[in-house]
């Protein structure tokens, strides 16, 4: 009886000790290296995984210790309590994608007051006092660019859906805003109310066919995020319009990939995640060190399409599964 | 058996008042029989013997080595008084939901909807704020007043589902579980509502006796189902209908209608949740709460309370909750991937459970 009572408290805390060897705490002046941990906006989504390999890479040319955590939806529900607890491992900085622009504010504030760092990675929050700097793509820029290309696929003329995560998501947000300002100068196209996916594939999916029922006349679509672009060309696959409806979509992850290349998508803006991960971890070091770093940086895009995708150019920004 | 006096009693017979009637004697064969089974009862057992023997000591145990070895590899950051707030505030909501949850597993019964019923709580209560104004304490009330009613409304549901139609609890709750889930998307086209007038519920600036509030509201709940459990009627009828609902039932227990109320317990609770996690969070998360049910189910029965009902302690909830709370912070605290928590919760419940099954059937043997 003692012996399975051993057993039965002993197996959870031998687990414990087992994946904690080699983790535990090590002040940052003890081995010499900064501690900068990055949270990223969702765990396992193609264009954060990227991020991280940008970021990891900077930590080793750098010699910082860097670590990821993430939520495993996008939810400031979730994300806020990984802040918290990240918090008080005082970590000399933070590089964070927050999941929501008023939500993520107050643990962020909590951390700026504990005299943590805070850089903010692809998305921001409303509360300009937050974030030493941000770094993301200019996303206006990247809505203008997805109108042009979706006016150009479809020949100036028609219906066009702009289809976001959930409003609150800045970057999404301003991709709207551009997407929107540029289709206004076509005269020929129909814009017609945005809708949203919550960053969830069966959503996105969802409301194409349901817009395809209601709009005979639906001719492209601009899918503003990984997820989105995803579930938006499967519901145009599930209901035989691929090709006939053109999709411009947002990120290129290994699915999406896929999509250009068997034509369900026609276009795809890229983002540079590596980069930004990799500047984060640039900026955290001389936040750190005191230095003073740029408050606002935009990292750019280049758009490709199923001509392009293999080339050098192109192929190099693609988002990774793995590192 | 009627006519009969019970075994062990040491009235004699009545006496028949007409003599030539054959008087009733116990059985002597019976009587040999029940005279057995009153040897193998048990005498009652002191309650430090009680104490000892339940699984919510073993549960405490774990979650003490739990603490000491995270204490020990962070003495810093893990075992700091702000780490401590971190840990409770985050573990309120959890606890709110697992104090309804002990009530319903003590009647061998279970509640799988109490996330989705978090969620549209608080998706209904954030579209009537916005409709009442911008802050203030009429928004704050309609909040509450407007997520415990839906909450309240969806349990009873449940409860007359369970008990009148005598569905299983598992599929009942189940079905709610898409129900309410669906109907907060539905409401919300799929995004989440978003408010910011009740801030203060976690931040320093609304502590009370430096603890944050939302901690103390759920250690109040805790307090309240407590007393409620065990020191009323309702709880006793409660571990009755558990133990044996038809015992219970002939005992003079309308079984029915207490069931019901335990189900809208559970419910008004993840309503009340729902507008915790709505003020602590300024949205609704219809996407954060997914194990949220299956988190309050472990956390309950890692406290003690078993699946096939009759027995638990409110106690034992509140141990119970802290297990996945504290694993979590130690992971990130320890820079383990998120997904381990999830292998570390479920690996620690089939052990408790497993050792929980295994006490019982030694007593039972001895």
């Amino acid at each position: 009886m003692k012996r399975r009572l051993a057993v039965a408290i002993g197996v959870p805390a031998l687990l414990l000790a087992a994946t904690a060897c080699g983790a535990g705490e090590s002040s940052s002046t003890a081995d010499g290296k900064e501690k900068i941990t990055l949270i990223l906006g969702q765990a396992g989504e193609p264009f954060y995984i990227s991020m991280d390999c940008g970021a990891k890479q900077a930590a080793k040319d750098l010699k910082v210790d860097l670590d990821t955590q993430g939520p495993t939806a996008f939810d400031a529900t979730l994300q806020n309590p990984i802040i918290d607890t990240v918090v008080q491992k005082k970590p000399g900085a933070i590089l964070i994608a927050p999941n929501d622009d008023k939500a993520s504010v107050n643990p962020l504030k909590a951390a700026q007051d504990k005299g943590i760092k805070t850089i903010l990675v692809d998305t921001i929050v409303g509360d300009e006092s937050i974030g030493l700097s941000r770094i993301s793509s200019d996303n206006e820029a990247g809505g203008v660019a997805a109108a042009q290309e979706l006016a150009k696929q479809i020949g100036d003329k028609g219906s066009v859906l702009f289809i976001g995560t959930k409003p609150g998501v800045s970057s999404v947000d301003a991709r709207q805003r551009g997407f929107e300002k540029e289709i206004k100068n076509h005269s020929g196209i129909k814009l017609l109310p945005a809708q949203f996916s919550n960053n969830e594939l069966a959503k996105a999916n969802q409301v194409v066919t349901d817009t395809l029922t209601a709009n005979k006349d639906l001719a492209g679509i601009f899918a503003a995020n990984l997820t989105t672009a995803d579930g938006a060309a499967a519901g145009l696959k599930s209901t035989g319009k691929q090709g006939q409806v053109k999709i411009v979509g947002f990120d290129a992850g290994p699915q999406q990939v896929k999509q250009l290349t068997d034509g369900s998508v026609q276009a795809l803006v890229v983002q540079k995640p590596y980069d930004m991960g990799y500047k984060g971890v640039e900026f955290a070091l001389k936040a750190i060190k005191g230095e003073t770093v740029e408050k606002q940086v935009a990292t750019d895009f280049v758009v490709a399409t199923k001509e392009n995708v293999s080339t050098p150019e192109i192929s190099k920004y693609l988002y990774k599964e793995s590192c | 058996m009627t006519g009969q006096t019970p075994a062990g009693t040491d009235e004699a017979p009545a006496k028949k008042p007409h003599d030539d009637i054959a008087v009733i004697t116990p059985d002597p064969a019976l009587a040999a029989v029940e005279r057995v089974a009153d040897e193998a009862v048990e005498p009652v057992p002191s309650a430090l013997q009680r104490l000892v023997r339940s699984s919510s000591i073993w549960t405490a145990g774990v979650l003490a080595l739990f603490i000491i070895v995270f204490s020990i590899l962070m003495p810093t950051s893990f075992a700091s008084a702000d780490n401590a707030t971190t840990i409770l505030s985050n573990a309120s909501i959890l606890l709110v939901l697992a104090v309804g949850m002990t009530f319903v597993i003590i009647t061998s019964g279970i509640d799988l909807s109490v996330g989705a019923v978090l969620v549209l709580s608080a998706v209904v209560a954030g579209q009537q704020m916005a409709k009442v104004g911008e802050s203030g304490t009429a928004v704050v009330v309609t909040a509450l007043v407007v997520a415990v009613a839906v909450g309240l409304f969806v349990g009873a549901v449940n409860g007359v589902l369970v008990a009148y139609a005598k569905v299983p609890p598992l599929i009942v709750t189940l079905g709610m579980l898409g129900i309410a889930l669906g109907t907060a998307r539905i409401l919300t086209k799929g995004i989440d509502v978003r408010t910011s007038a009740m801030e203060n519920i976690d931040t320093p600036q609304g502590a009370v006796f430096g603890i944050r509030l939302i901690v103390l509201i759920a250690l109040g709940v805790l307090i309240v189902g407590g007393v409620l459990l065990h020191l009323t009627r309702f709880g006793r009828y409660t571990y009755a209908i558990g133990s044996n609902a038809e015992a219970a039932r002939r005992s003079g227990v309308n079984v029915q209608l207490h069931l019901v109320k335990i189900y809208a317990l559970s419910g008004l609770l993840a309503g009340f949740a729902g507008f915790l996690s709505l003020a602590k969070f300024g949205t609704s998360g219809l996407s954060g709460h997914e194990s949220d049910s299956l988190g309050a189910i472990a956390a309950v029965v890692l406290g003690g309370t078993s699946l096939f009902g009759g027995i638990g302690t409110i106690v034992g909830t509140l141990i119970g909750v802290f297990i996945p709370a504290i694993l979590a912070n130690g992971f990130v605290l320890l820079d383990i991937q998120a997904y381990w928590q999830q292998v570390a919760v479920g690996v620690v419940l089939v052990a408790a459970v497993w050792f929980d099954q295994y006490k019982r059937r030694s007593r039972n043997r001895s």
